[in-house]
């Protein structure tokens, strides 16, 4: 009962919306359902177990919808897997192949930083003041990315034979470790991997594609990681609202995927950084005088 | 060559070793794993199934490097 009047169906719903779109917008799912709360007065913490378990659900949403998303690349990349792993090599011409080891190398640090790393800066760094500071300097981290791109050259016609070409096995170790910057909450995954992109020489709309394909397994298995908890003991009162949030979650990832993939076609990471920038500027502010 | 075999045959026995340990990470409860092992803990009955993990994809990665490595060498045409 104590639950459920904390995260009532209004702000499971609101969360969810803001879940789904922070998360995939680089400007860090995680500072924002922090600061928001604060800033609306909930009696929310981001360390409750309630409030953890509500993520949990939300986060599995939108490693569904990247997955529905991307399904047709995913296949292709599974398929490009298997091939070279049937011959025991990769063939320079088999973009698949070569993307879909890339998505594992840069996985496997992030994954293993966050399996080692998740509990202890969440617990560190678990005020809203310092999500505030953290999203302020994600700002910077995003428009000292586009300052420092290198030119991405034009190589191949198809997104994939692009990235495959462009990413390193050594580039594709950093840009996936770099989401470990995630774990604190305020700095954004999907900034860290786009701006990762854009320093080892990736277009814009290049670095979101791989950011998203890089994100799915990471989100989805963290998420799978702590079902238990869902449906245990941790679960119970927040289930309903945690289902509600998740649908929200997913409507509203759908359609900021779909937005980014069109956005960065033209455009930079520099309108986030902005906002990054000020939003986090004003929340710091803010919680000083409060 | 040698460096070659040398390299792949570490890579296995690591990639084992590993996959064995996170077996022992979700088997054994903290109190029970080896002193030297991260997370060893006299009296607690917490399994460190997130160790397991980490240590068991650290070995398979080790295994899938093995297998290309010591796979047919490819020409490049390029």
């Amino acid at each position: 009962m104590i639950v459920a009047s904390l995260i009532s169906y209004p702000r499971a719903i609101a969360l969810g919306l803001l879940q789904g779109v922070s998360e995939l917008f680089p400007i860090s799912s995680l500072g924002h359902s922090v600061i928001l709360p604060r800033l609306l007065g909930w009696n929310i913490h981001q360390n409750d177990k309630y409030f953890l378990t509500f993520l949990v659900a939300t986060h599995l949403a939108t490693a569904l919808v990247l997955l529905g998303f991307f399904w047709r690349d995913w296949l292709r990349i599974l398929k490009g897997l298997g091939r070279s792993l049937r011959d025991r090599g990769i063939d320079p011409a088999d973009a698949d192949a070569k993307l879909g080891w890339l998505l594992v190398v840069g996985t496997i640090p992030a994954g293993i930083l966050g399996l080692a790393l998740e509990h202890k800066l969440r617990s560190v760094f678990a005020s809203a003041q310092s999500a505030a500071i953290f999203l302020t300097l994600n700002g910077l981290l995003l428009a000292g990315a586009e300052l420092l791109r290198r030119r991405a050259p034009q190589t191949a016609e198809d997104d994939d034979v692009r990235i495959a070409r462009q990413v390193s096995w050594r580039d594709a170790v950093l840009v996936g470790a770099a989401q470990a910057l995630a774990l604190i909450p305020g700095f954004s995954r999907s900034g860290a991997t786009m701006g990762g992109g854009l320093l080892v020489g990736l277009s814009n709309k290049d670095a979101a594609r791989f950011a998203f394909l890089l994100a799915t397994p990471i989100i989805g298995a963290a998420a799978i990681l702590k079902l238990p908890e869902l449906f245990g003991s941790d679960g119970d009162g927040v289930r309903g609202q945690a289902l509600v949030g998740a649908l929200c979650s997913a409507v509203t990832a759908y359609f900021a995927v779909r937005f980014l993939m069109r956005f960065f076609e033209t455009q930079t990471l520099v309108p986030f950084a902005v906002y990054c920038f000020l939003a986090g500027l004003a929340a710091t502010i803010y919680f000083a005088v409060q | 060559m040698r460096n070659d075999r040398l390299l792949v045959a570490l890579a296995v026995v690591v990639g084992i070793a590993l996959i064995a340990i996170a077996v022992v990470y979700w088997a054994e409860p903290a109190k029970s794993l080896p002193g030297f092992f991260p997370g060893h803990q006299g009296g607690s009955n917490h399994h460190h199934v997130k160790h397991g993990i980490a240590a068991f994809l650290v070995g398979l990665a080790c295994l899938v490097f093995a297998w290309f490595r010591s796979g047919p060498k490819r020409t490049s045409t390029a």
